[in-house]
């Protein structure tokens, strides 16, 4: 199995439109960061002694824009309302500053908006690493050796994961190497304030974007799926990237307009990839839990899988 | 079968089906393919050449019948069956923008126990020691060819399936693809099968020879065999055809009218009794001579007979 990774991992190596993306990658982080530095406003520390005083003022305020309202106040306002009414009541008994100047972990989370990018170079990735064999027709080759179909296509789907990793890992790794050069380190390491179930905690601000990462690369880690399956079983990568770009750009925005009128789009698959949504905001439609979520993911994972190993071990290779 | 029950089979097609949508590609296909004999398999575009190859290796699956390699099923038994085989497809497809040892590497890979020495001394055998380094898409047609060639032969299979080996290469890249062909099955004892629609080819690879035509194995012959049979076909010049036509069928001969003539398959012992016999009937003879009977004509000659019997 080793071997076989070892042989699509060289093949995606070997190949000039990896490192054109890889380059892509960096580029676009150099872009954001040279962008970020030189802007204007960046460097202006707000007034620190004002600060207390300033988060009095939004918790009263909250509050009785909150009693204004009454029960007709939306769930959803009246959750973000209450989750930075205590944070800000955090700060204040703990006298941690909301001012905080621009360093290596602002960066790494405004680079991390480039997982989108990763998402896109993955789903290239995936979308072809089967369709192309039969492009190729090396894929007649590759199904004459003593392996059976269902290890080729393991080998293939476990590679495409571990391009995954790799991208994100050069985001990370990059981003983090050049917030540190552009921006260094905070004085003092201010945590992330955490807030669930009325309780606020502190976090490393690592670890939250470690986390951060991983949820976000969720929808990518579907997209490619779906990518994958969409390869092999119809063989064809323009229509694998094709549909799984496009779906990767729009599929949160239809979900959310069939949301509007349909209480069915919660069990569409853009519905629930976007895991953020139950950490730092409030669930697209009411009544998604953490739970239900990663309940269909598994669903919509299990379902691409099996369509994929189905048609691609069936099938009369022909071409 | 003459003899052969002494040599080992290793390729066995028995009655073996194929139906894609209703229609039937392959009917009723069975062979065998024994040690060191290389057997070709010969018809016309479109017959099930390809089809039925692919069926050998288990690129497409088998309606009904079975394929034993060395015994294992192809169908049940796909791994232990195709460790076997060593093969190209139709053309012999690399990845481009690797060098041709990249490519040895990666299929090398796929099989156990392929060693760096394995894979130099397969690159020797092919000749492409000077250029294995360099990217398989500047390679030539004919470099590809040997490259696939190396790529079959990594690890040591027991048989070898070249499907229209010779496709596209100019005379001297077939000239050695015949003598890689011929080389493999005497000294490795390997049994060989090699397809194509070209006959002048055939002849001169081949122990054997399948004919398949719209599916079906309509004859199999050794190459001597078919091409002169052990009847030869004589044309007698005459005036009066059809009066010694209706005599020679009499005799139960199969006569068919030419220009000049008769012509009917005969061997050399019964030549004077039948001039003796139109003689005696006061018939003119011209000239008896023999037809030299081409492996086109034959082939043509086969497939064009079972055409019309299949549309009686």
């Amino acid at each position: 199995m080793i071997k076989l990774i070892q042989n699509e991992w060289m093949k995606i190596f070997r190949r000039t439109g990896t490192y054109v993306m890889i380059g892509l990658l960096l580029f676009i982080l150099t872009v954001v960061g040279a962008f970020v530095k030189y802007q204007d406003s960046r460097g202006t520390i707000p007034d620190n002694s004002e600060w207390k005083r300033g988060l009095q003022v939004q918790n009263e305020s909250f509050k009785k824009e909150m009693e204004d309202m009454g029960p007709a106040i939306p769930e959803a306002v009246k959750d973000s309302y209450e989750r930075q009414i205590a944070i800000n009541e955090y700060r204040l008994t703990n006298d941690l500053s909301p001012n905080e100047e621009y360093s290596v972990w602002g960066f790494i989370s405004d680079g991390s908006q480039a997982i989108d990018f990763v998402g896109l170079f993955v789903i290239i990735i995936a979308g072809g690493i089967v369709a192309s064999e039969f492009n190729w027709g090396t894929i007649k080759l590759l199904l004459i050796r003593p392996i059976n179909r269902g290890r080729i296509l393991a080998s293939k789907y476990i590679t495409v994961l571990l391009f995954g990793l790799f991208m994100l890992f050069i985001l990370f790794a990059y981003s983090m190497l050049l917030g540190m050069i552009l921006f260094g380190f905070p004085e003092q390491a201010s945590p992330y304030l955490n807030y669930q179930d009325g309780v606020v905690t502190e976090q490393s601000m690592l670890l939250h974007l470690l986390i951060n990462f991983g949820l976000k690369s969720v929808n990518m880690l579907m997209l490619a799926t779906m990518a994958f399956m969409i390869s092999s079983a119809f063989r064809n990568n323009s229509l694998a990237i094709g549909l799984s770009i496009f779906l990767m750009f729009m599929g949160g925005q239809i979900t959310s307009l069939i949301a509007i009128k349909y209480e069915w789009a919660k069990y569409l698959l853009f519905a629930n990839t976007d895991l953020l949504q139950y950490f730092d905001g409030t669930p697209m439609i009411e009544g998604m839990t953490l739970g239900f979520s990663i309940v269909m993911i598994i669903i919509y994972f299990v379902m691409f899988q099996a369509i994929a190993f189905y048609v691609f071990k069936k099938r009369d290779v022909a071409a | 079968m003459r003899g052969e029950n002494t040599m080992d089979t290793l390729v066995e097609i028995q009655n073996v089906t194929k139906t894609i949508k209703g229609r039937t590609i392959i009917d009723s296909l069975s062979f065998n393919v024994n040690e060191g004999e290389v057997f070709g398999f010969l018809g016309p575009n479109g017959a099930g050449k390809t089809t039925t190859i692919r069926m050998i290796v288990g690129l497409i699956g088998i309606t009904s019948g079975d394929i034993k390699i060395l015994g294992h099923s192809i169908k049940t038994d796909f791994e232990q069956a195709i460790k076997h085989i060593g093969g190209i497809v139709e053309n012999p497809e690399m990845y481009k923008f690797m060098s041709g040892y990249q490519n040895l590497i990666h299929y090398a890979r796929m099989s156990q126990g392929v060693t760096k020495e394995k894979i130099k001394e397969t690159v020797e055998f092919v000749g492409l020691t000077d250029r294995i380094h360099d990217k398989v898409k500047t390679y030539s047609l004919g470099m590809r060819q040997r490259l696939g060639l190396a790529q079959c032969l990594l690890h040591d299979p027991k048989i070898l399936i070249l499907d229209e080996p010779t496709n596209g290469l100019d005379p001297a890249g077939i000239r050695e693809i015949r003598d890689h062909v011929r080389k493999l099955a005497r000294e490795r004892g390997m049994a060989v099968i090699v397809s194509s629609h070209l006959l002048a080819e055939m002849e001169m690879m081949c122990d054997r020879i399948g004919i398949i035509q719209q599916g079906k194995l309509i004859d199999v012959q050794h190459m001597t065999d078919f091409v002169q049979g052990k009847e030869k076909i004589y044309e007698i010049e005459v005036d009066e055809k059809e009066r010694i036509s209706e005599i020679l069928s009499q005799m139960e001969l199969p006569v068919q009218a030419t220009e000049n003539g008769i012509a009917l398959p005969l061997t050399r012992e019964k030549i004077p009794g039948i001039i003796k016999e139109i003689v005696s009937h006061d018939i003119q003879i011209y000239s008896v001579k023999e037809v030299n009977k081409t492996l086109e004509d034959r082939f043509l000659e086969l497939t064009s007979k079972k055409e019309g019997l299949s549309h009686d």
